[in-house]
């Protein structure tokens, strides 16, 4: 259960979401890292070897300002980078090219929805900045000390990222982990982002204090290091109980960056961290200022696609629940394939119904995505239609679903496979088959006939094995009121 | 005329018309090298055979017909700041002492296809931090015209090398005066280009916002044609402007200076400076209202006053990150320690020499949170007021006299235990480079004891063709300097 702070939380989140660029931020290497053989996708630009000089990717600059635009802030005609200085192996040049003061845009908010109500949490900036490389160190607690070596890796170095970093309006870690969900949702809508958590595409760094009594601020402590959104939610409950108990006991909380320990679910201090850092920030002059026009922020807006809370109120009108609306938009692509299904004919809330159970279901099932799904949406919509006109039962519909989702085949061929056919098995072709189902069960038929089935269960067991033989294409009205006939 | 002292167009000139061969021409310069570096110690690395091979092919291309381009065969050294594909590029330091790059700058690709031959490396002081030439790993550079002083710096070795005649053409880069001041010790002419003329690709920088590729020469009409090679658009630095340049040579068809406006700075007092060198921008005026130019005094108070200071918080800041990247793991020298912190510090305290450490430790000062605001924040707005300043010159006149250094070249040694005496050097040559602005550091002559005598000719940015056009009109009327024979002066000649 969730721990419940005595005092006011106050969340503020760094988030770093990885622009899907082809190319890195400041070189032509490109951004497709993971799995490639360390120190494979470098170049001289990225390596930081002596001479070289960056060069801004456009593509980086035109998507971090298409985000900015979707979480509604203003886009800066004048901006420019910055050096970040510091060593670390994983840090070729000893400094970042960051975006410090003037950034790309600024100010925003992003809506979420807390205990059921709306809350705005705004927006401080949005930056563009390049990735470092990655050390491996050959030990398991991560750290350098005791490693009498550690290997570093360049590849992801010089990735671009945009840096978006929130006010601190943030009063829980729902609400932080709620915030950190429509952010992705939002950098997936606007394909900026993959915003993939696990593989590092997003990255979240959470400053959390608790108020004073008084209401001043308490002290921050900067929490990194988590991976999924729960992990997320977690390190802050963890931290939120941490710093309640160390104020209980008259402690102080000292102003530090934690590190979170998914497995031990505890957050620990990063000691070797000098806390109070200088980075020694001052413009970079390899590169000349960032300057975008009012015909390319007008170019940027036009091309804005339907925004997430905008094909929320869009699909309110197609009568769903605001849990079913909620599922079918949390990815465009599916948004898209249900509107598609839609489209082609099927009743809204029954499409809405295949899709969220049983196309997410198969999805799960074969470990697929949405955009991988091999059933077209008129083929779906046509299983739908069928299913509704009681064409064909939901069970027969589901396994004609299972063998498309798996297997090239047409329609009529999935549906041959189940045995079943389209229609309604009625009338004297129904008798026949209670007839024979009759024969075959002749000490059933006669425990009926002499009263010795008080609880109905026989009769239910011949029903059963009707819609079974009949694959549920027989109507279980016609065949109760047939078998009932009989079996006086 | 023996070929050595040949300036580069004539050698071009020569090696077109079959009179001379580029195998003919690097030999030459190889022999007079050879015969003086033991005194002048120019050079970080020789390169006879690869020059003498490119010279070979250059010539086989000429015989096939082809043409070998503007400067094709002409030998030339570049400062080894500038990295060149399988050579070896150690500006001077410890800590790149046996890097070779894998690839070229921009000028030396440029200087390739123009046709020129890399004969070797020049020295410098190491990452071109310095005025003498002094601090580098093979010793100091030598003054041929004098072989007990500096050439100045930090691109002494190419000055020197031009001075003596190993070629009529080198690469430096300047940065707050590196070209400019050992083009004046040296007795050579000198020019650095508006910032953005050319590529920085491929110049291990020292401060990204004033580094310059930088040609020196012993004619004017030579600085054109390296110009013409040099200075173009480059897509890999987006500080290089895309500007159409213009043909830099056409510009030297002027000849005189009438309808010119031309100031001649007096914002100083005449014993502040060495007399003869005060002499010479007098001298230097009175020419150019003898050619028929405007000529009036004017003065620079914030770029004087604030220059130097305002210079060195800039450069010094920068330079402390720039060269953050030599912390021995993916390049250079490495040496290990038993943390990564102790790697660090072995690694850059052993191998960078007191200078460059000086001013790592002083630009990281710089940028800490409050001295910032104090020193780079107000730097940045000195540098502001010192354009506008220049600007307003600039729409008055159409070049300016000022003296290129405030004294004759110094002994070998006599400012290493003083580097504020050092950087006062600077004092004419670093409001141009702040500015952004062209610079010509020219000989105007030599004392009766045989010294150099300069004076620097300053235009607005991107007016490098004008500023061409004024000192080759006075070149016209002094001459140009020749080669000398590397001498300690008092010995007999």
């Amino acid at each position: 259960m969730s721990y419940v702070s005595s005092r006011p939380v106050v969340i503020g989140l760094e988030v770093h979401i990885q622009l899907n660029t082809r190319s890195k931020l400041f070189c032509p290497c490109s951004t497709d890292y993971i799995g490639k053989t360390p120190n494979t996708n470098v170049c001289p630009i990225c390596l930081a070897v002596p001479g070289t000089l960056p060069l801004v990717n456009d593509s980086a600059v035109a998507l971090g300002s298409r985000m900015g635009l979707g979480l509604r802030g203003e886009i800066q005609k004048y901006s420019n980078f910055h050096r970040k200085n510091y060593f670390y192996p994983d840090l070729a040049k000893a400094y970042q090219i960051t975006q410090y003061g003037l950034t790309i845009t600024v100010g925003g908010y992003l809506d979420i929805e807390a205990d059921g109500k709306p809350k705005r949490v705004r927006i401080h900036h949005l930056h563009l900045e390049e990735d470092a490389g990655k050390l491996v160190h050959p030990t398991a607690d991560g750290r350098l000390t005791g490693a009498s070596y550690s290997l570093v890796d360049y590849n992801r170095g010089g990735v671009p990222l945009s840096e978006i970093v929130s006010e601190p309006d943030i009063s829980s870690p729902a609400e932080a982990k709620e915030y950190v969900a429509r952010l992705r949702q939002l950098a997936r809508y606007l394909d900026v982002s993959d915003g993939e958590m696990e593989s590092g595409s997003l990255r979240v760094d959470a400053n959390i204090s608790l108020s004073n009594p008084g209401g001043s601020l308490g002290t921050r402590v900067e929490i990194k290091n988590m991976n999924s959104l729960k992990a997320l939610e977690r390190a802050l409950e963890y931290e939120t109980e941490r710093q309640n108990k160390v104020l209980d006991s008259g402690g102080r909380i000292v102003q530090e960056t934690r590190l979170w320990d998914d497995a031990e679910s505890v957050t620990r201090s990063m000691r070797n961290k000098e806390t109070a850092s200088d980075y020694r920030y001052y413009p970079e002059m390899d590169l000349a200022p960032i300057v975008i026009t009012d015909e390319q922020i007008e170019e940027f807006k036009k091309s804005m696609p339907e925004l997430p809370w905008e094909k929320r109120a869009r699909f309110a009108g197609y009568g769903l629940s605001k849990e079913e609306t909620a599922i079918l938009t949390e990815r465009k692509e599916l948004a898209e394939y249900y509107e598609a299904v839609v489209s082609f004919g099927a009743p809204p809330a029954r499409a809405a119904n295949w899709v969220r159970m049983d196309v997410l279901r198969v999805l799960n099932e074969l470990s697929r995505d949405i955009r991988e799904f091999k059933v077209k949406p008129e083929t779906l919509a046509e299983l739908v239609k069928y299913v509704e006109a009681k064409e064909l039962s939901g069970t027969v519909g589901k396994e004609i679903l299972d063998i498309l989702a798996r297997e090239d085949v047409p329609f009529d061929e999935a549906l041959k496979r189940t045995g079943a056919r389209t229609g309604r098995l009625t009338g004297g072709a129904l008798e026949t088959l209670i007839d024979r189902i009759m024969s075959a069960n002749p000490d059933l038929v006669e425990a009926i006939k002499s009263g010795r089935d008080k609880k109905g269960g026989k009769l239910k067991f011949l029903q059963g094995q009707v819609m079974k033989e009949t694959k549920g294409q027989a109507d279980p009205r016609e065949t109760a009121s047939l078998l009932s006939e009989k079996l006086v | 005329m023996e070929i050595y002292e040949m300036t580069a167009a004539e050698t071009a000139v020569a090696i077109r018309a079959r009179e001379v061969s580029a195998s003919e021409a690097v030999r030459a310069g190889l022999e007079r090298l050879h015969k003086y570096e033991g005194a002048v110690n120019a050079c970080v690395t020789v390169l006879d055979e690869r020059a003498a091979k490119r010279a070979a092919e250059l010539d086989a291309r000429l015989a096939r017909g082809e043409d070998i381009g503007p400067l094709g065969g002409v030998p030339y050294i570049a400062k080894d700041n500038f990295c060149t594909r399988g050579v070896r590029t150690t500006c001077s330091s410890h800590i790149l002492e046996n890097w070779v790059p894998t690839y070229n700058a921009t000028a030396i690709n440029c200087m390739e296809e123009a046709g020129a031959v890399l004969m070797g490396k020049g020295n410098c002081d190491e990452f071109a931090m310095g005025s003498s030439t002094e601090n580098s790993i093979i010793g100091p550079t030598k003054n041929p015209r004098d072989l007990n002083r500096v050439p100045g710096g930090s691109s002494g070795g190419s000055a020197a090398s031009v001075a003596a005649g190993y070629v009529p053409l080198a690469l430096g880069s300047d940065t707050g005066g590196s070209v400019r001041q050992p083009a004046a010790f040296c007795g050579i002419q000198g020019l650095k280009p508006s910032y953005g003329e050319v590529s920085r690709y491929g110049i291990v920088a020292y401060c990204s916002a004033l580094d310059q590729v930088s040609p020196f020469a012993r004619s004017i009409e030579d600085l054109a044609i390296a110009m013409e090679a040099i200075a173009r658009p480059d897509p890999n630095d987006t500080t290089c402007d895309a500007y159409d340049r213009p043909v830099f040579t056409e510009a030297l068809s002027m000849d005189n200076l009438k309808g010119k406006r031309i100031g001649v700075f007096a914002g100083f007092e005449a014993e502040q400076m060495d007399a003869d060198l005060y002499k010479a921008l007098t001298r230097a005026g009175n020419m150019c209202r003898e050619a028929g130019a405007e000529v009036e005094p004017i003065d620079l108070p914030i770029a004087v006053k604030y220059g130097v200071a305002t210079y060195y918080v800039t450069a010094l800041a920068d330079a402390s990150s720039q060269l953050g990247c030599y912390d021995g793991v993916r390049y250079g020298t490495h040496i290990d320690g038993p943390t990564l912190a102790d790697m660090y510090a072995n690694t850059r305290t052993e191998s960078f020499g007191e200078e460059v450490r000086r001013r790592i430790i002083l630009g990281t000062c710089l940028l800490t949170e409050g001295f910032y605001q104090n020193y780079y924040g107000p730097a940045l707005k000195v540098r502001t007021r010192m354009s506008e300043e220049f600007a307003e010159l600039f729409g008055k006149y159409d070049a300016y006299l000022l003296p290129t250094v405030p004294s004759m070249p110094y002994t070998l040694g006599a400012k290493e235990t003083d580097p504020n005496r050092m950087y006062l050097g600077d004092v004419f040559t670093v409001p141009i480079s702040l500015g952004g602005l062209p610079g010509i550091s020219m000989c105007l002559g030599f004392t009766d004891g045989g010294m150099p005598l300069s004076v620097q000719i300053a235009g607005p940015r991107y007016g490098d063709a004008k500023i061409l056009g004024i000192a080759n009109v006075l070149e016209r009327m002094i001459g140009r300097p020749k080669p000398c024979e590397p001498r300690k002066l008092g010995e007999a000649a």
